[in-house]
């Protein structure tokens, strides 16, 4: 990819149709992920990764946070999806360019998506390149570049 | 010229006024930039500041970012949840 620079209030970028491939099928794939934790009852079994994504408040007091959890994991996941809808929408081979409200999108959706990958490889300490998965431990530090990338990009 | 203040009780006052904290914790996924960005963004602290924050988590695992009434600080978790960042909330040290 040709990574992000600022061009006026928009970023923009360069991807390759491999590189495009694979990201928006990841995006796809996060999106349903949070989405199904919203169907799912609160009794169901959740994937690991929602752990993270949608984490507790008050992790010493089970009732402080049921109460949190209630009021506000409809409204988070929601914003989740619409975020990871936003990089879908955008993404695509070639030049990529993306409004102010387009990168703030992508920003947190980068970031979930992040969070699920380092659950499904085990990442639990600061400097831990996780292991299983060969295809993800490749991308996760790929994805870190693409945020980090956009950052730079913003501060320019 | 003042009158005497008829007893109070001191601690029960005060009690009242034990602002509550938001805390953000270190995680091994977040890049440091992206932490720095969301805690200038959200919070409008200094880049300074903001960078000074995001290296307390880093080192010491975690850092208040916040205090005040209860729902506003539950206000901040929520907002640092749709960050990817991890954040509690709890009472302040008395």
């Amino acid at each position: 990819m040709i990574p992000w620079s600022r061009d006026g209030l928009e970023l923009v970028a360069r991807f390759t149709r491999v590189e495009a491939t694979v990201l928006a099928d990841l995006v796809e794939q996060s999106l349903r992920i949070i989405d199904d934790s919203v169907s799912a009852g609160p009794h169901s079994p959740r994937d690991p990764a929602l752990a993270r994504l949608l984490p507790t408040a008050y992790p010493d007091d089970d009732a402080a946070a049921e109460a949190f959890r209630s009021s506000t994991e409809g409204g988070l996941a929601a914003r989740k999806v619409a975020n990871a809808q936003i990089v879908l929408n955008t993404l695509h081979a070639g030049t990529v360019r993306l409004t102010p409200t387009d990168v703030q999108a992508w920003l947190r959706a980068l970031t979930d998506l992040r969070l699920i990958i380092a659950t499904r490889l085990g990442i639990e300490h600061d400097d831990d390149p996780g292991h299983g998965d060969e295809f993800l431990a490749e991308v996760y530090p790929w994805l870190g570049y693409l945020q980090g990338s956009m950052l730079e990009a913003m501060e320019a | 010229m003042a009158q005497t203040a008829p007893e109070t009780d001191l601690e029960q006052t005060l009690s009242w006024e034990t602002p509550w904290v938001t805390i953000v914790w270190n995680d091994p996924v977040n890049l440091q930039q992206y932490v720095t960005w969301v805690f200038a963004t959200y919070f409008g602290y200094s880049p300074a500041e903001a960078e000074r924050l995001m290296l307390l988590v880093h080192h010491e695992g975690k850092a208040v970012v916040a205090t005040g009434e209860r729902s506003d600080m539950e206000r901040h978790a929520e907002a640092m949840h749709d960050y990817g960042l991890w954040a509690t909330v709890e009472r302040g040290a008395s």
